[in-house]
């Protein structure tokens, strides 16, 4: 099965099914997909397929045959998500870091199609990635202090 | 020594470099990367994977365990029960009531009997449809008036009262008689689930044959150590435990970590193989523990001046099948009980009864939470029935510097209670506010709640905390400290002291994970005591290493030990400071002049003590005060409570990172916003009906509401380093109580249950209207 | 939980390809987004052994407008649906309910079809088709019919589907002015399943109601359209007094349990007030007051 992962056209032998979670975990090592509850209902382990936010622990692997994938070690050179790594470190929006990936990709994801979100726009891209230790305020300002970086007004 | 003096009296200035200032977490770059590491990151290939066999049964004695099929399944490497376990059996927290693997009797669904090593999860999930365990029935027992009666089943051979306490002081019966109005009710507070975003988890490595490491999630490795030390038998040299970054903890992970790091760990020294034990979201849910649930008859006078005269409380604490934390639990409810409030006669009674289910550890506000989600009612309706302002009349009761506690602790500083009150007051407006608004079907009303919460360990155990600094000959700093990055970012914030302290440039400071080979045991990080008590630790270390370096510098600027400053990782004569010499070059000069380059910080709390016929004595060192209005809108219509805005305020002794500091006043906010509204553990017939994401729910970024800027108090705690104190744990404690005053404010209806789910709040404004 | 190895997954990128899988093995199960079915399979033992890859199929996805309908394939996603103005336009109270489906990455992958396959009675996509009078597109290797919405749904988690059939396609006709409207409650604000959810489509003619439609989920086991309310109230005027006896007689019509979720008396008093604040919507979305 081939498809595209960060950037890159990859193998994957699939000997028998798992999801796109256990596949970037076990076989590529992308640690940074979090399994939280395998169940599509925490946002840890969000990847982006084709572009889009999407659970990989609802992705059953065979189904990224041409596909694009996308999870944080491959956007760790993009500008846009230099800015909301700055962001999130300069706001106080990491704490554990366990939901910190997910919600770098969706909040991403959000920016790079909208570039003036209003917080609940903000809200409505995050809604998908639970933290249970920042309370999310912080997260929130963060990706409005990016947006405004990037395109201020 | 008073090390709240630190920055006067022995740095010499008035003026902080980086305490007080917001400065990026060390860790966060990482984490932002995707390369921080946690537990099941670490898990290579082929590592023996084991599951936890438990028991189907809430309360049954075990006729016979058989893993003959079981273990004839293809690639199960062992099937380990109780008869495996070269330690001791026993892994009771207090009280020695919870075996570790159970073979005798068992006391709630999920309670460990055996362990399944197998090389993938498949065959583990077969091996443990495979194991044949025969049940003898006993009749469960399923609420705590159930376990009370005479007659009921016993749960532990002792009885179902596990622990009890008990505060006399002063006179209630007079006191109550003096009161003017007298409120009394009864209120219970239930479970509630962490819901850490990682699942609990451990990963074991054989080191030859007579040692073990185990990588793993905690809040103490040294305790964690010293559990799977006890169970292999072993000295505690030959267990090793690194606490991986952790993924969320919040208590959960203080009683999680030795279990599972002990399963693993005997996994992986029966087979000579790496083993690693890493539990799904519906197994973390069901079988680990919880919030205790408590039960609070509560009675309270108040005389016509508006002072409260007396109280009366009555605690019942749900243990579940173990006792666990329950003797600290419910002795911090007991010794809190009159809330931030200096009350005169006082008495409580206290009893922690066993149930069949699962049982309590540590949460986020250790007892505090329930206890204060009745003071605060109380003493809203003490003021209603007495027709005062509700923050007034709190402001008429709160502790200040001379009064005593609950407990008849004097606190003769470090009190910031009135000062938090006023802030929230005058931030909110509240005076503007005391009338509920509609607007269609939907009102707002506002709330207040307070609350304190003693620092560190309770039933005034022997507190202490230990660290060890290291200036490498190149000038950086090696810092160890067993206080774990949990989230909460406590060992960044001694990495700040040390800055602070040597004038150190805070990026050439490394925070070494927590390794008991070589990390100092600092005791729990629990309690918030990691910044007060880890921290003064860390602030003795670097003391001492500052007056190497400085006694160096002044010899090599010829010039006096008082002339000299730190600054950036540079030291230099205050009187000429455009001479700097560059901290390696010191270093350098440390080691070849026979100076110690390294220094071990240890720190004791002040002793405390107290009776144990009155209760009375000195519970914690210090209190953290903290108080939080919230604005709430209710559809009357649909039942559905909306918290619009929050005013928080904490005194925090001094802010050694204020965003930091917010970020904890956040997260406990929107952790007690669950459980107030959304958070409910379903449990019938002692099973979990909704253990996952989907049916426990949480917040999710669309609840969050505004938030006024923190108002951070500081009155500073002489015994810790600039004065510091624990901010973990009051902002869930207060907002608790004021989401469900301000619901009152609002709707004029009182809930003495939890949580205020848009049914329950729908069915009062119907009854409410009939 | 329980793992996926027991599982193959079969793909085919045709629709016959498709059926002919359907019709020859046994235990097979399609899916597209497995939003609802994998973690279906992680926790409860699954009854297929196979199970069919549908996503690719290009046939099944996509809105497409025809003069007197709008249909749409089975696998589009609910972020697809959301961003479609022929949706958002024609159909409003689909957009409105796609809008609070899941989170983001649910909608991303969630498809309208797997939405109505998986027959919760509480399926947030069933009002708001059944006010528009949709019908489905059931096909096997022998058959293909149409069928209205209402007779897809048989009970909880129960759909009308055969084991060797696929749902291909929904049709919404288009006619006359009417608006549509959805509106639910949850246990929190967003990305919860819904306690009650209910659609209204409603033709306006002055004050007056021309045409009304109401439908009620999660209150009954499959979805329902109040007919018998309906009847009574095209031709009335649209008031106050109108709304809170519309609101009665649908109460009157359901039939709900307590659930983890909600208890029946909640339902049953909620139901009223969403049903209404639907109508509502919809009235004002036709111009009206």
């Amino acid at each position: 099965m081939i498809f595209e992962l960060n950037g890159v056209n990859v193998i994957a032998e699939l000997t028998t099914t798992v999801t796109l979670l256990d596949l970037l975990r076990t076989d590529f090592g992308l640690t940074s997909v979090k399994k939280g509850c395998e169940q599509g209902e925490c946002g840890a382990c969000t990847v982006l397929l084709d572009g889009m936010p999407v659970c990989s622990c609802l992705v059953l692997a065979p189904q990224v045959e041409g596909k694009r994938v996308t999870t944080i070690e491959g956007l760790s050179e993009n500008p846009l998500m230099k800015e909301l790594r700055d962001a999130f470190m300069e706001n106080g929006a990491v704490q554990c870091g366990f939901c910190t990936p997910g919600m770098l990709l969706s909040s991403f994801a959000l920016l790079r199609d909208n570039r003036h979100p209003t917080e609940d726009e903000v809200k409505v891209a995050i809604e998908g990635n639970i933290c249970r230790c920042t309370g999310y305020v912080k997260i929130i300002e963060a990706i409005l202090d990016a947006a405004e970086k990037i395109s201020p007004d | 020594m008073e090390y709240s003096k630190i920055l006067e009296n022995l740095l010499h200035r008035n003026e902080f470099f980086i305490v007080g200032k917001n400065v990026v977490r060390s860790d966060a770059l990482d984490k932002c990367l995707g390369k921080a590491k946690f537990t099941a990151d670490y898990i290579e290939k082929g590592t023996t994977i084991v599951k936890v066999i438990r028991s189907t049964k809430p309360h049954a004695f075990i006729k016979k365990i058989d893993p003959s099929i079981a273990r004839n399944i293809s690639g199960v490497d062992a099937i380990l029960t109780s008869k495996d376990i070269p330690g001791i059996n026993q892994i009771g927290y207090v009280l020695p009531d919870q075996p570790f693997l159970n073979d005798y009797k068992v006391h709630y669904i999920g309670d460990p009997i055996a362990l399944i090593c197998a090389q993938n999860e498949d065959v583990a999930q077969e091996s443990i449809e495979s194991m044949l365990i025969e049940y003898e029935d006993i009749p469960n027992v399923n609420d705590v008036d159930a376990a009370l009666k005479n007659d009921s089943p016993k749960i532990h051979k002792d009885g179902n009262i596990a622990v009890t306490t008990k505060i006399r002081k002063g006179d209630f019966e007079k006191g109550f008689k003096e009161a003017k109005v007298i409120v009394e009710d009864t209120y219970w507070s239930p479970y509630q689930e962490h819901m850490c975003l990682e699942p609990d988890g451990a990963y074991a490595i054989p080191e030859g044959a007579n040692k073990i490491t185990v990588i793993c999630e905690s809040q103490s490795p040294h305790l964690v150590r010293e559990k799977v030390a006890s169970i292999l038998g072993w000295n505690l040299n030959q267990v090793r435990i690194i606490q991986a970054l952790t993924g969320g903890a919040f208590g959960k992970k203080d009683d999680t970590g030795p279990l599972l790091a002990a399963y693993a760990a005997l996994s992986a020294v029966k087979l000579g193989k790496p083993s690693a034990c890493i539990y799904d979201r519906i197994e973390t849910f069901s079988t680990t523990p919880k919030r205790f649930p408590a039960r609070f008859k509560y009675r309270s006078g108040a005389d016509k001046n508006g002072k409260i005269s007396a109280i009366e409380v009555d605690i019942t604490l749900e243990c579940g099948a173990y006792a666990n934390r329950a003797p600290f639990w419910l002795w911090r409810q007991t010794a809190h009980a009159a809330g931030p409030y200096e009350v005169p006669n006082v008495a409580v009674d206290g009893r922690a009864v066993y149930t069949n289910k699962v049982y309590g550890g540590s949460y986020r506000g250790f007892g505090n939470l329930a206890l204060h989600f009745a003071v605060e009612q109380q003493i809203d309706k003490l003021a209603h029935e007495l027709k005062i302002d509700p923050v007034e009349f709190r402001l008429n009761n709160v502790l200040k510097v001379g009064s005593k506690t609950t407990c008849d602790q004097l606190l003769d500083h470090s009190v910031g209670m009135e000062k938090c009150l006023q802030g929230v007051k005058e931030a909110s407006k509240w005076l503007d506010k005391r009338q509920s608004i509609w607007n269609g079907t939907k009102v707002r009303g506002w709330g207040v709640g307070c609350a304190y919460h003693g620092n560190s360990t309770s039933r005034s155990t022997p507190d202490w905390s230990a660290a060890s600094l290291i200036m490498n000959i190149d000038g950086s700093l090696t810092y160890r400290t067993g206080i774990c990055e949990i989230g909460q970012g406590s060992p960044f914030g001694h990495a700040k002291i040390v800055a602070e302290i040597l004038g150190a440039d805070i990026s050439t400071i490394k925070i070494e994970q927590p390794d008991t080979d070589s990390t100092p045991d600092a005791k729990p990080t629990h309690g918030s005591r990691g910044l007060m008590m880890g921290g003064t630790a860390a602030a003795d270390a670097a003391l001492q290493l500052r007056e190497k370096i400085v006694k160096v510098s002044a010899e090599m600027l010829y010039c006096q030990k008082e002339a000299v400053e730190c600054k950036d990782s540079f030291a230099y004569n205050k009187k000429k400071p455009s001479i700097k010499i560059p901290f390696n070059e010191i270093s350098e000069e440390l080691h070849i002049r026979g100076e110690n380059p390294a220094a071990y910080g240890f720190y004791t709390s002040p002793k405390r003590y107290y009776d144990s016929d009155t209760g009375l004595g000195i519970n914690y060192s210090v209190y953290t005060f903290a108080s939080t209005i919230a604005e709430v809108e209710v559809d009357t219509e649909t039942g559905e409570v909306s918290v619009i805005k929050l005013w928080p305020a904490m005194d925090v002794g001094k802010a050694i990172d204020p965003q930091i500091i917010e970020g904890q006043i956040h997260g406990a906010s929107s952790h007690g916003i669950g459980f107030a509204l959304m958070e409910n553990v379903q449990i019938k017939e002692s099973k979990i009906l909704n253990p996952s994401f989907k049916d426990y729910i949480i917040p999710s970024a669309m609840d969050t509401p505004e938030v006024d800027d923190a108002i951070l108090v500081e009155e500073p705690y002489n015994h810790s380093a600039f004065g510091a104190k624990g901010v973990g744990e009051p902002s869930i404690i207060s907002i608790v109580p004021a989401i469900i005053n301000a619901i009152h404010h609002a709707t004029g209806i009182r809930f003495n249950t939890l949580p205020v789910t848009p049914d329950k709040m729908y069915k009062a404004l119907k009854e409410a209207n009939k | 939980m329980r793992t996926l190895t027991g599982i193959t997954l079969l793909k085919t990128h045709t629709l016959v390809g498709a059926l002919e899988i359907l019709s020859t093995l046994d235990r097979v199960q399609p899916i597209a987004g497995g939003t609802d079915l994998i973690p279906l399979i992680r926790e409860v033992e699954s009854k297929s052994t196979h199970f069919i890859d549908i996503y690719s199929i290009k046939e099944l996805n996509g809105i497409y407008e025809e003069s007197d309908s709008i249909i749409i394939g089975s696998t589009t996603t609910h972020s697809q649906l959301l961003s479609s103005k022929t949706v958002s336009e024609k159909i409003p109270a689909l957009h409105d309910a796609c809008s609070l489906i899941g989170s983001i990455q649910i909608r991303n992958r969630g498809t309208i079809g797997g939405n109505l396959c998986n027959a919760s009675p509480a399926a947030d996509s069933a009002p708001p088709l059944l006010v528009h009078d949709a019908e489905v597109n059931v096909s096997s290797l022998s058959k293909n019919q149409w069928m209205p919405l209402e007779e897809f749904f048989k009970g909880p988690k129960i759909s009308a589907l055969k084991s060797d059939e696929l749902l291909i396609g929904i049709k919404v006709p288009i006619s006359g002015n009417g608006c549509s409207a959805f509106k639910r409650i949850g246990r929190r604000k967003s990305f919860t399943l819904s306690i009650v959810n209910a659609a209204a489509f409603v033709e306006r003619d002055g004050d007056s109601i021309k045409n009304l439609r109401l439908s009620i989920g999660s209150v009954a086991p499959t979805p329902l359209r109040m007919k018998k309310v309906e009847k009574e109230f095209i031709g009335s005027k649209l008031n106050h007094q109108t709304l809170t006896e519309i609101g009665q007689a649908c109460s009157g019509q359901v039939n709900p349990i307590d659930d983890v979720r909600g208890t029946a008396e909640y339902r049953r008093d909620i139901s009223s007030v969403l049903i209404k604040r639907a109508l509502i919507e919809a009235w004002s979305r036709t111009g009206g007051k």
